[in-house]
């Protein structure tokens, strides 16, 4: 979405709240602030010398293999060879870029790109160049090479990277070298960033002695939320924690209380006893009546748990900075470094780096700031990697949810429907916004990250949903699908219910509340893949076999639905069997990649429902490792069949679609396995035991 | 001190030898194969194989490898010839964001070196504590039969 539509659609009151200066813009991230390429823009991304191309990416690669499929898009536009393309990834003296959130990759820049390669080829044909500027004429799409090709007839080329990943070649921030570098890490209070906190005293006798001791740096960089830090360098890295154990650093925390409850603070019942929730997604005109699914379901905090902590490289030469970084959006990291350098922003270049694992969390300027200041004050380059503890407590996290789901039946159909739901930020953060704007989104727009999925697909007489954000002080921002993950999975679970009330099946019942001839496709598919009539409720000996069904629109333009099998043993404990997933993304470029965001949405769909926790006490993550925090390891996986659907409709993203079914599907098999509708995620065995 | 690195003998400095074996790789020979995940033995990012055995270099130190011998990724191909477990890695498409890759494919190495057969069951066993947050696993797991059908 454009800004400018942005503020269409949010309301004339977001204009009053924002100004219109360019720089409160600036300062943020998550918004789409800027707009989405056409093939001018595009033209500078491709350039050509002697036989030979380069595609500057104009895309972040953190694991949707975009590369892959814009370089198969460029080569086949321009005629080239595999080999005759060289893909760069972009730093910040190209043309800025929107950030890489949001699977718009395809969506946006696929016909841009494939438009200027298409225009480079016939000027190359014809003896020529395109010159830097020059208009490019927009052909039809239909005259796009790439985009007649069918990508189900032909086998995925070499993945972009590939070889230099399996050989353990340098991709990553982490990986670069420099002359001289030196180690830091930013030392902060043990305490909520939400709490004002910031170094007392330290024992800086105890660190000189410390082998590879090198620094102890006060002006270390912004602070992160109110958390002022501490920076301390080393000439080797695993001598950091042992300085910051020598030094025992005092902290001054602010005696403000933090929050000690976050599940009764966001207690959807709690606030629905108040009287209405203040945000409206569906406005449906609902009394309140007698309900036939009356379901509440809760979601606890959530990691991204991607396996790279965030890294950086920062080197001054001649007041100017270079940062190697992995993020999601270069451009606003060079802005943010230079607003707190105080340095024109032409003199700071952010080279963006292949990033391992983002899904949403890495979009803050934080571990390059302080890299940056760290390298400034000892004037050497320095390398910050986040340690997992870091990670698990200073990043933002997917909010805590909590949702009341009711609908009443009336002749095997849903004729109300309405969920309310309580939750936190995930796009206007305090990562995202200053405090000053926060309560006036709060009051005039809420979160449409938040409320993402709240809209149903289904054809509901009526409809309502409703909800309300409570600041925490655990931060929480983008995860993957945003709300979406969460809010389907309470909507499709319950649907779920409603079908079983109504005595029918859960597909035939979701088919009937589907115009969509998309949508209905997907379900209709799945069905068939996964055998779903043929199937019956059984149990194999003491084990408890169930199947589910769920399905979804991503975003308005991207289909799915999944069926899950699962044995459950007597003590509860879940083995999710086999998984089968149909997909419609419209064209699709590269099949097999568009499998592997498939597979991988089924991957967080296990997560969400099986461990993703995050352990809070006294308003602050306590957690330091993955056994505290876990993601699905590979016992946890079932047999996976991923379903395209071949089109020719617009091509759209395939990175978050999935969880929109995934999660509920695992649910909806619980229920048939055990008959217990579960209402708290993840699931705890002990509650399904026999 | 000394120990064999990819099949070169190399001495371990004594101010690298309290230091993990992942960061003396990494930082002091510039084999940067092996990842930083957790520095706590949890994810199998910074795997290499010590003496024929996957470890995690995290929470190993750069002493404790004094007269073993270590391999890691960048030594696992002849030159521009690809290991087997490399190439069934290319051939299944294996890696999404690729940060946990080659921690996975020195699991899966050690593996085939000691059972080049092995089942699901086994390959299950072995990998499990090697985390992929992108959802990987499936195609690790017929890379490794892959691969095991090159080999056998
Ligand atoms: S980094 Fe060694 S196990 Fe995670
Ligand atoms: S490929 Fe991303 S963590 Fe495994």
């Amino acid at each position: 979405m454009k800004r400018r539509t942005f503020l269409k659609v949010t309301g004339g009151s977001l204009v009053a709240l924002f100004g219109t200066g360019a720089a409160i813009w600036s300062q943020m991230p998550v918004l789409p602030t800027r707009p989405a390429p056409d093939a001018q823009a595009a033209a500078g991304w491709i350039s050509h010398k002697d036989g030979k191309y380069i595609l500057t990416l104009p895309r972040i690669e953190m694991g949707q293999n975009i590369t892959t499929s814009l370089k198969q898009i460029a080569c086949t536009e321009l005629g080239a060879a595999w080999n005759a393309v060289e893909v760069k990834l972009h730093n910040t003296s190209m043309q800025k870029v929107r950030s890489t959130v949001g699977s718009e990759s395809i969506q946006y820049f696929a016909e841009p790109l494939a438009q200027a390669c298409a225009a480079l080829r016939d000027a190359l044909t014809n003896g020529k160049t395109v010159r830097d500027g020059e208009r490019i004429d927009p052909r039809p799409v239909g005259e796009l090479k790439s985009f007649q090709r069918s990508a189900f007839d032909r086998q995925s080329p070499e993945l972009v990277h590939g070889r230099e990943i399996v050989t353990g070649k340098p991709l990553y921030a982490a990986d670069i070298h420099r002359p001289g570098l030196v180690y830091g890490r930013v030392l902060r209070a043990p305490s909520s960033s939400e709490v004002t906190s910031k170094p007392k005293s330290w024992n800086i006798n105890a660190a000189h002695v410390v082998p590879g001791f090198f620094g102890v740096i006060e002006d270390c960089g912004p602070a992160i939320g109110k958390a002022t830090g501490l920076g301390i360098v080393a000439s080797r890295p695993g001598a950091l924690s042992l300085i910051a154990d020598a030094l025992d650093v005092e902290w001054e925390i602010d005696t403000h209380s933090p929050q000690s409850d976050i599940q009764t603070l966001i207690n959807v019942d709690r606030h629905l006893n108040n009287g209405s929730l203040p945000h409206t997604v569906l406005e449906g005109p609902l009394q309140d009546s007698d309900w036939d699914i009356n379901l509440r379901v809760d979601l606890s905090f959530a990691s991204h748990g991607q396996i790279e902590p965030r890294a950086a490289v920062a080197e001054w030469i001649d007041g100017q900075l270079k940062v190697w970084a992995g993020t999601q959006d270069a451009f606003f990291h060079r802005d943010f470094l230079a607003d707190h350098f105080g340095v024109p922003k032409g003199d700071v270049t952010v080279q963006s780096c292949r990033i391992g694992g983002a899904f949403g969390g890495k979009v803050p300027c934080s571990v390059e700031a302080e890299a940056a200041a760290l390298a400034r004050a000892v004037q050497r380059p320095v390398k910050v990697q986040w340690t997992r503890e870091q990670e698990l407590t200073q990043a933002y996290h997917r909010p805590p949810s909590s949702h009341r789901v009711k609908a009443r039946l009336d002749n095997g159909r849903v004729s109300a429907w309405d969920h309310q739901q309580v939750s936190s930020h995930v796009i206007f953060t305090p990562f995202a916004i200053p405090k000053w704007l926060q309560s006036g989104t709060d009051l005039a727009v809420g979160d449409p990250g938040t409320a993402r999925g709240m809209e149903t697909a289904y054809q509901f007489a009526r409809s309502r949903a409703q909800y309300q954000l409570e600041r925490l002080s655990v931060h929480t921002g983008a995860w993957r699908g945003l709300g979406a993950g969460p809010n389907m999975l309470a909507a499709e679970t319950a649907m779920d219910e409603a079908a079983r009330i109504a005595g029918m099946d859960p597909l035939d019942f979701r088919l009937a509340h589907i115009s969509d001839p998309r949508l209905k496709t997907v379900l209709e598919r799945v069905g068939s893949i996964a055998n779903w009539r043929g199937s019956a409720q059984r149990t194999m000996g003491r084990k408890r076999f169930g199947r589910g069904i769920a399905c979804g629109i991503y975003k308005q333009v991207s289909y799915v639905a999944t069926v899950a099998d699962i044995i459950l043993d007597d003590d509860g404990e879940i083995t999710i069997t086999h998984m089968w997933c149909t997909h419609d993304c419209g064209r699709v470029f590269n099949a097999d990649q568009v499998k592997a965001q498939c597979e991988g949405n089924l991957a967080w769909s296990i997560g969400m429902v099986l461990c993703a926790g995050l352990p809070v006490k006294d308003g602050r993550v306590v957690a330091e490792g993955f056994s505290d925090s876990p993601v699905p390891i590979m016992s946890q996986f079932p047999e996976m069949t991923i379903d395209l659907i071949e089109s020719s409709e617009k091509p759209v993203g395939a990175g978050e679609t999935a969880l929109m079914s995934g999660p509920a599907a695992i649910a909806n098999a619980v229920r048939s396995a055990t008959g217990i509708r579960a209402s708290r995620f993840p699931l705890e065995p002990k509650e399904l035991a026999l | 001190m000394s120990f064999v690195l990819n099949g070169e003998k190399h001495s371990i400095p004594a101010e690298w030898a309290d230091e993990p074996l992942l960061h003396f790789l990494r930082e002091h020979h510039g084999l940067v194969g092996a990842k930083f995940g957790c520095g706590r033995g949890e994810c199998g990012a910074c795997t290499v194989i010590i003496d024929g055995v996957a470890m995690r270099s995290c929470i190993t130190s750069a002493a404790d490898v004094e007269d073993s011998e270590v391999r890691t990724i960048e030594g696992l191909a002849d030159r521009e010839t690809l290991h087997p477990v490399q190439s069934a890695w290319l051939e299944e498409a294996v890696p999404q964001c690729g940060y946990c890759q080659a921690g996975q494919i020195m699991s899966a190495v050690a593996l085939l070196e000691e059972n080049p057969a092995p089942s699901d069951d086994d390959i299950t066993a072995a990998m499990d504590g090697n985390l992929c947050r992108c959802g990987t696993y499936q195609r690790i797991r017929k890379a490794i039969q892959r691969a095991a059908e090159a080999s056998a």
